[in-house]
């Protein structure tokens, strides 16, 4: 499972870092979401999940492996 | 006086759209402000309803209607907003701005707020809330808002832009009169008096810079390395001010309102100290259902939303706490649940005008709690409340909570 973060529609609420910080950080400089392992281990998949579900801006979405795309 | 952003007269809402609904008045018999608003729903109002009431406004009680109103901008602006209309009311840097003219300051203050630099000021945050509880515990009461909820945020206040600590009363009273006065001219005087503390304060910072969040506002340069309109300067020193206390104090009040009358809530934070990830859960789920704001938007031109016509400078009034009840979003809205695992409220908005200090007012609000929790044992409400401690408005809330606990008879004194 891979995950993708649109930074257009990001602003900075960083519940995805209190959710899962193995997978989500914010820059220091807009608080903005940074993936740090875009590539989820199938050991933090759940936590990923709920992460992109309590995104407030839906700026969060998964996808399953594979080539990267872009995140619009 | 003549406004600049006259409301038009309510000509043009359609009668079965009009709703008697003043948001300022607590009727008789209401123990809780947010009620008001949960009974127009329980009354099936129309989801988007207009009232006469404080110079007329619309009002959006659909999640989804809400989060368009924060998202769309070009429709539902934040500049000259107050509901009931004042004018002039000070542009407050960058809330009161719309895109693109807010991310120029929306970006000098992000840095200040992001979860990095929340994370440096855990430490002051808990040594904070421990010393203020300490001062009370032993007691077996206090006045939760006048004690704690007020004190904190506003000595926070004081912390990130580098204030002494014996100021803290003069600033809580500026602070007060601000939310709670409904005298214009004493009104008009205060916010003249906060804007003359913060003339002072930067000019101070200016000269002697610290490391606070004042100095850099004012040390702040633009793409041509100037420093920014003094303006600007004072303006987002003023939001800084008006939008992390009051909202803070009240949450707080809410929260621990309902801890006191729910022992079992009690102890289920008191079982998660040592569980960070499961406490803030709670935490999420006590924002959602405490959400004290509601929010203030103008119409920036005549336009159809969902088939209604609305007009130029129109108020629109959101609700947070209704948006955070819409059971097409929630499961199970009503039940306050700790452990809730979805849980996409409102609280701090969306959009481009989310709370830029919501990271900050959560952690302050689990740090107290934490803070609370072990240093107090199970409280309750006391007997006696003052009459008429709470009130509406664009934050709802208490000016009084009495709140008692059982104290471990004193050790004897060799």
């Amino acid at each position: 499972m891979r995950v993708i973060a649109n930074h257009s529609l990001c602003q900075g609420h960083a519940r995805c870092e209190d959710l899962c910080p193995e997978v989500f950080a914010t820059d220091a400089i807009e608080g903005k979401v940074v993936i740090v392992q875009e590539d989820v281990p199938a050991t933090l998949e759940d936590k990923v999940r709920l992460a992109v579900r309590n995104c407030p801006e839906g700026a969060l979405r998964v996808a399953r492996s594979g080539p990267a795309e872009d995140a619009a | 006086m003549t406004l600049l952003f006259q409301p038009s007269p309510p000509d043009h809402g359609p009668a079965d759209r009009m709703v008697d609904f003043d948001m300022f008045h607590i009727p008789e018999g209401v123990s809780d402000p947010a009620e008001i608003w949960h009974d127009l729903v329980s009354r099936g109002v129309p989801d988007i309803f207009y009232t006469p009431h404080n110079g007329g406004h619309w009002v959006f009680l659909r999640y989804e209607d809400i989060v368009d109103a924060y998202r769309d901008h070009t429709v539902f602006s934040t500049y000259q907003t107050p509901v009931p209309p004042i004018e002039p009311f000070p542009v407050v840097q960058p809330q009161g701005v719309d895109p693109p003219a807010h991310n120029v300051f929306r970006r000098l203050l992000a840095p200040m707020f992001t979860p990095t630099a929340v994370r440096g000021m855990m430490d002051e945050l808990e040594r904070r809330a421990a010393v203020l509880i300490d001062g009370f515990a032993a007691n077996g009461s206090c006045d939760f808002i006048t004690d704690f909820a007020e004190r904190y945020p506003t000595g926070t206040f004081l912390y990130l832009f580098g204030l002494p600590e014996e100021r803290l009363d003069e600033f809580l009273a500026l602070a007060n009169t601000f939310f709670r006065s409904t005298d214009p001219a004493a009104r008009a005087q205060n916010i003249g008096e906060i804007y003359a503390e913060l003339d002072q304060l930067f000019r101070e910072k200016e000269s002697n810079p610290g490391n606070d969040i004042a100095t850099q506002i004012v040390s702040a340069r633009d793409e041509n390395g100037a420093q920014y309109a003094w303006e600007d300067i004072l303006n987002c020193g003023f939001l800084l001010f008006v939008a992390g206390l009051d909202t803070v104090t009240n949450t707080m009040a809410y929260i621990w309102r309902y801890l006191a009358t729910t022992p079992a809530a009690q102890k289920h934070f008191r079982d998660r100290l040592d569980d960070p990830d499961g406490f803030l859960r709670g935490i999420e789920e006590l924002m959602r259902i405490n959400a004290v704001s509601n929010l203030f938007r103008r119409v920036t031109h005549d336009c159809e939303y969902r088939g209604v016509q609305l007009r130029h400078n129109d108020r629109v009034v959101l609700p947070n706490t209704v948006a955070n009840r819409d059971p097409r979003v929630f499961k199970a809205p009503q039940v306050i649940d700790l452990d809730r695992e979805v849980n996409v409220h409102l609280t701090f908005g969306v959009g481009p005008h989310r709370c830029i200090g919501s990271v900050l007012a959560k952690r302050e609000v689990m740090v107290s709690l934490q803070q609370w929790l072990r240093r107090i044992p199970e409280f309750s409400l006391a007997d006696e409340q003052p009459a008429g401690s709470m009130f509406g408005g664009s934050v709802m809330g208490f000016t009084a909570l009495r709140l008692q606990w059982e104290v471990a008879a004193k050790r004897a004194a060799s």
